[in-house]
């Protein structure tokens, strides 16, 4: 019994170890198995967030601040920061015939009510035009770039079918201003004329777009010369005008204008003749402008050592041709005097003992025989004299020609670059659109000695404190420069009442540092022009506004106790001081 | 029990488990709206930058230089300042103390204090001490003083000068023997040479007689320099230059010689 109960016991002892251990195996399974999900649950959760990372959460940090902020076409500013041409999200007016459902009357008004209200907000705007637009029930434009006063007040209309969309647009805040130099962006976003068809890959590039790109333009300093210059052009009945301003040591285009100019914000209309820059496109026989490098061509070479020999100045009759001068100087003149007067005879004889090939080599050397070297894509090419002999030499009537600025025609830009290496010691240095770094100047090419350029200041002075210049003088600015009125060649020679008259003038002569360059194509003699139409009533008057306005703003200050020394040419002179 | 202890232990890992869980989801939660804040104050950033732009744009369009020119022309009315409204160095305020014109009267002072024999008395003083921070612009001017001054004009300022130092000496007891020394000695010098002397020592007197009462060194110079252009002083404008710059040597080359003297 005993063994029995005993081995009863053990039997149900063992039966209960048995199931102890059963359960335990059971228990640690289970266990495993909720460590194992645990795992494959973090590790599921892992790779979810992982994928999520990976696929959804990168994206709205993809727009980065800097790349938000990433103007889609660069910015153009002035020297000093001043934009002149930015991506603008400027608002259009759309209309949308779907705006008030499929079907019926698009507009609440009549189109006619709705085309006067809106020509009542945009006088300019063509009545009959926005009639036809309405009543077409296509979505177009209405207008493109809205100023917001101008889109409240069509909102103010009520009619849901216009609508604002905001677009990037090119803005020049300026208007007109520069519009030569700057061109203007079209309906595709591409740049045309000038330096936004030079830059656009810069402007576009998302590198480099980022930053603005300064050009050398100062923007007072263009505000002036461009309504100084349409002054000019109103008063004279020009037909256009053009002008420039350089900085003469480091070929800085400080302003330059054509006139008339274009809106570059009206890209529909931007496109058409006044496109054209004349300052860098069109070429002039620029006439007795040229006369003050063939003296410094002469005095360089040797050829004029004493300013007080005398010329005879009667007409000069060479190859069948006769040299004039405007009026009759007496019998004879000296260099100082030919320059004051404009003498084409003296200046000629001159140009003939200097000879053809000195002359030529002095307008290679400043880069008259090719295109002018600036930024701009618009670049005329001289009409250079080819000479006539196979070797491109100069007969000398042609060297007498060209001494006095006919016979070669190039444009604006290539005076005032001439004139700046004629002022600054005698280097020529190529214009730039661009800001130039102080300490990276280009070093340009010599072409005058020192000594030349400062005699040239001195002669170039005494022209606007005595000659022909003398409307130029702005008190304090110690302007010097050289009037050129040339008559344009027309069919069977030269056309007496057509003129191209030009101031070319450097400030302040006792150190120059700009040279201004003021154009005027076809003035008439006119009441405000005492009714000449030549350079010195027309061309130096601007010029003598001009550098008032602009020479503080740039630096130079107006001294009249201050002036470059003429007194060593000033007895030369038949009716200055001395004689 | 040891199935509870167990259980109690694996609720424990299960509680720490889920407390760590709850930390990370708030620990993610808050860095997901820090993200989102900073998102928002980065949109917001973009945004204002753009209001900013559009604002000035706007304000470069009405400010544009047409419309401002157009403003002045109707509102306005300024013009670019003319050279006498600045004044670039004391050299220019100087000059505005000169006279209209040549034989203009004096102005009108009040004090009788003879300043211009102090200022002729201390700026040799100055300028002798501290000759090596000279501007070199006047050691220029003053070289150029001497070049085209001719040979008279130099030597009557010296005149001048030793006349001056006397006065002050006098005046302040104090001596300058070698200074009056060389002035003297420079005089005998000149009287040989005789006739120019005498019309030399008659400009002196009138010339500070002049100065005396304005009380300029460079006024004697305009003094003179008016006397001698007397012919060509109905000339206006351009004559006019040459009596500044005459003026203006003439205070350099007092400056100098009285460099000599103290020396």
């Amino acid at each position: 019994m005993n063994q029995l109960t005993a081995s009863a016991a053990i039997a149900t002892g063992r039966v209960q170890l048995a199931s102890v251990r059963q359960r335990l195996l059971v228990t640690a399974k289970v266990r495993v198995l909720v460590v194992a999900v645990g795992f494959v649950f973090l590790t599921l959760t892992a790779l979810v967030r992982l994928t999520q990372l990976g696929l959804f959460e990168q994206a709205p940090d993809r727009r980065s601040l800097a790349e938000a902020l990433l103007p889609p076409r660069g910015e153009i500013t002035d020297r000093n920061g001043v934009p002149l041409a930015r991506a603008f999200p400027s608002y259009s007016l759309w209309f949308n015939p779907k705006a008030l459902g499929e079907g019926g009357n698009p507009l609440v008004k009549t189109p006619e009510e709705v085309a006067r209200a809106l020509v009542q907000i945009f006088p300019d705007a063509d009545y009959k035009d926005l009639v036809e637009r309405l009543k077409s029930g296509r979505g177009s434009y209405l207008r493109k770039r809205v100023l917001p006063e101008e889109a409240n007040k069509v909102f103010a209309l009520g009619e849901p079918a216009l609508e604002f969309p905001r677009e990037n647009q090119r803005y020049y805040p300026q208007g007109s201003l520069a519009a030569n130099v700057l061109g203007y962006v079209d309906e595709e976003g591409k740049g045309h004329v000038g330096m936004e068809q030079v830059l656009e890959p810069r402007l576009l590039d998302p590198a480099q777009r980022g930053t603005p790109v300064a050009l050398s333009i100062d923007s007072r300093a263009q505000g002036a010369l461009e309504d100084e210059l349409l002054r000019g052009m109103q008063e004279s009945n020009a037909k256009g005008a053009a002008g420039i301003v350089l900085d003469v040591d480091s070929g800085e285009v400080v302003a330059l204008a054509s006139l008339p100019s274009f809106n570059p914000n009206r890209s529909d209309r931007a496109f058409n003749d006044l496109v054209f820059n004349r300052v860098s496109n069109q070429v002039y026989e620029l006439g007795s402008t040229f006369k003050p490098i063939t003296i410094a061509a002469a005095i360089d070479a040797g050829v004029v050592t004493d300013l007080s020999v005398r010329y005879p100045a009667a007409p000069l009759h060479i190859a069948g041709r006769t040299i004039h001068d405007s009026h009759n100087f007496g019998a004879s003149l000296n260099v100082p005097e030919a320059l004051i007067h404009s003498s084409n005879i003296v200046t000629a004889q001159v140009a003939d003992k200097l000879g053809g090939p000195l002359l030529k080599q002095t307008m290679m050397a400043l880069h008259m025989n090719q295109r002018p070297t600036i930024e701009l894509p618009a670049r005329g090419f001289p009409l250079w004299p080819r000479g006539e002999n196979k070797a491109g030499d100069w007969s000398r009537i042609t060297t007498m020609t060209v001494s006095y600025g006919h016979g070669i025609a190039v444009t604006p830009l290539h005076l005032a670059c001439a004139y700046a290496a004629l002022v600054n010691g005698g280097i020529w240095r190529p214009a730039t659109l661009f800001k130039v770094d102080p300490a990276h100047i280009p070093a340009g090419t010599r072409v005058f000695k020192a000594s030349t350029s400062a005699r040239i200041r001195q002669l170039l002075r005494m022209i606007v404190a005595d000659g022909t210049g003398r409307k130029a003088d702005a008190s304090g600015f110690r302007v010097g420069g050289k009037t050129g009125s040339a008559e344009k060649p027309g069919n069977g020679g030269y056309r007496k009442t057509s003129l191209v008259a030009t101031f070319a003038a450097a400030f302040p002569m006792d150190k120059p540092r700009y040279v201004v360059i003021a154009m005027l194509d076809e003035p008439q003699g006119t009441a405000a022009t005492s009714g000449q139409r030549t350079a010195a009533w027309n061309a130096a008057p601007i010029v003598g506004r001009v550098v008032p306005r602009i020479g503080p703003l740039l630096g130079v200050v107006p001294d009249a106790s201050r002036d470059v020394d003429i007194s060593d040419l000033s007895p030369l002179i038949g009716n200055g001081e001395g004689e | 029990m040891i199935l509870s202890a167990q259980r109690l232990r694996s609720i424990g890992w299960l509680a720490l488990l889920a407390v760590c869980g709850a930390l990370v989801m708030i620990l993610s939660f808050r860095v997901n709206a820090l993200r989102s804040q900073v998102h928002r104050a980065e949109g917001q950033i973009v945004a204002l930058k753009q209001q900013k732009m559009y604002l000035e744009t706007e304000f470069e369009t009405r400010a544009n230089q047409q419309q401002l020119k157009a403003w002045n022309d109707l509102e306005f009315g300024y013009v670019a300042p003319v050279a006498g409204q600045y004044l670039e160095n004391e050299r220019q305020l100087a000059v505005l103390s000169k006279p209209a014109e040549p034989d203009a009267p004096a102005p009108i002072r009040v004090a009788t204090v003879d300043d211009s024999v102090i200022a002729a008395a201390a700026f040799p003083a100055l300028s002798g001490s501290n000759a090596a921070v000279r501007p070199l612009s006047e050691t220029h001017e003053a070289e150029h003083a001497d070049d085209d001054g001719g040979a008279g004009k130099p030597r009557s300022r010296a005149l001048d000068h030793a006349a001056a130092t006397a006065t002050l000496a006098e005046k302040l007891g104090t001596l300058h023997a070698a200074g009056a020394r060389q002035a003297d000695a420079a005089d005998e010098k000149r009287e040989k040479h005789g006739k120019p002397i005498a019309k030399r020592t008659a400009t002196v007197d009138k010339a500070k007689s002049t100065a005396s009462r304005e009380g300029g060194a460079q006024t004697k110079a305009v003094g003179k320099s008016a006397r001698s252009d007397s012919k060509s002083a109905a000339k206006s404008g351009r004559e006019a230059k040459p009596a500044v710059k005459t003026a203006q040597k003439t205070i350099h080359g007092d400056r100098k010689t009285g460099v000599k003297t103290s020396r």
